[in-house]
């Protein structure tokens, strides 16, 4: 009696787990062109809201940094480089624009996962506005000096999610430029 | 009315819908899912998002819920209805972010928490697993749209007021917006006032709940 019941759960729980595995693999199969090609077209608006004047972007790599050559015709404009926080919800994507002499171009969030409201302002823009007040703070300065309290400002209720851009944009874009430039 | 074997009529079947709406709201009546509520009503953006996506995993989890009633042994039912509805939870997930990006980035972390939205697991324990498909149905739908009008009405006081703006609108330039509101105790704040002002205007809701509750249960 007791073999049986077990028997009984064990087949009726593996049926619709295995039933749960198939529809999920389908469904993923289905959606993975479409969800990469969200991240890629994400990442291609976020290099040309950058550098606007580029009108070339090859995708690169050094030493595991990913970035991207922004050309125009054959002269260099700049470098866009990937860059990746541990925010306060979970990974901050981002794409920052370099100039080749260090100075911050534009910063761009691809994906975060912040509180709405108050880490998120770190990618919100007022209508009319590119980009958010907080990332706008980085345009013109050189990397390897941007910290908040320093040059950059928190945002309110928001200090783990600031400081997580922050640091990794200063920590990446400098140690990207010292590796590209060998 | 409807033919069914005599045992269901059209306004029998209606109620098992219109109960979700308002006499057995999720949010204001029976109380459950505060948790994303709580979470998520920062805007009304989110609230309808999440509504929406909330209101899919219940019916698609009532559907198969009571589709395999019969053959889901009593002691292992639990995890076969977790299995259910994360499932339909992941589907909505990558749907999301393959079609809606947007707001799956708003939303973000709290739709796979839809998986264990009382919501969702209530209605499959106390109602999907012993009723009939398409009464299951109709509750899911009931119960789905009650949550997001819920939804709706409590992100829009807390956008308005914490923010100014109504679906990212700005409506109002002329206060400084309390922070609170888009923080914790402006959800509870919310809810909870919410929750008394529509006990207020119904009169004994408690007992006429519990009247309900007990004829249903002997039936």
């Amino acid at each position: 009696m007791k073999m049986n019941q077990m028997a009984r759960f064990g087949i009726v729980l593996g049926v619709i787990c295995l039933t749960a595995t198939l529809v999920l693999a389908v469904t993923y199969h289905i959606t993975k062109p479409k969800i990469d090609e969200q991240m890629r077209l994400e990442e291609r608006k976020a290099l040309e809201a950058i550098l606007p004047e580029a009108d070339t972007f090859t995708e690169k790599s050094v030493d595991g940094i990913g970035y991207f050559e922004a050309l125009k015709g054959d002269r260099l404009v700049g470098y866009c480089v990937r860059v990746t926080a541990n925010g306060y919800g979970s990974f901050i994507r981002m794409v920052v624009g370099v100039k080749p002499d260090g100075v911050i171009e534009g910063v761009e969030i691809i994906e975060n996962q912040e509180t709405p409201g108050l880490g998120a302002k770190i990618d919100e823009q007022k209508p009319g506005e590119k980009r958010s007040r907080f990332l706008r703070q980085f345009e013109g300065k050189p990397a390897q000096s941007v910290e908040v309290k320093k040059n950059i400002d928190a945002i309110t209720g928001a200090t783990i999610s600031s400081k997580a851009v922050t640091d990794a944009v200063r920590e990446k874009v400098t140690e990207f430029l010292s590796k590209v430039k060998r | 009315m409807w033919g069914f074997g005599g045992r269901c009529n059209g306004v029998r079947l209606l109620g098992e819908f219109v109960k979700g709406l308002w006499r057995e709201n999720p949010t204001f009546r029976i109380v459950l899912g505060l948790c994303p509520t709580l979470a998520v009503s920062t805007c009304v953006a989110n609230g309808i998002g999440m509504g929406l996506a909330a209101t899919f995993v219940l019916l698609g989890s009532n559907i198969f819920v009571s589709l395999v009633r019969n053959i889901v042994p009593e002691k292992v039912r639990i995890p076969c209805y977790i299995v259910i509805i994360a499932t339909f939870v992941t589907i909505a997930d990558l749907f999301m972010k393959a079609y809606s990006p947007l707001l799956s980035r708003a939303l973000g972390m709290f739709v796979p928490l839809i998986v264990v939205n009382c919501i969702v697991l209530g209605r499959a324990e106390v109602f999907s697993s012993k009723e009939p498909l398409l009464k299951s149905i109709l509750d899911a739908l009931g119960m789905g749209l009650g949550f997001t009008w819920a939804l709706i009405l409590i992100s829009a006081i807390r956008e308005l007021l914490g923010n100014g703006t109504i679906l990212g609108f700005s409506i109002s330039r002329s206060f400084e917006p309390p922070l609170f509101m888009i923080l914790a105790p402006g959800a509870l704040l919310t809810i909870g006032i919410l929750i008394g002002i529509l006990n207020y205007f119904t009169m004994n809701p408690v007992r006429k709940l519990f009247s309900n509750g007990m004829k249903r249960s002997l039936k």
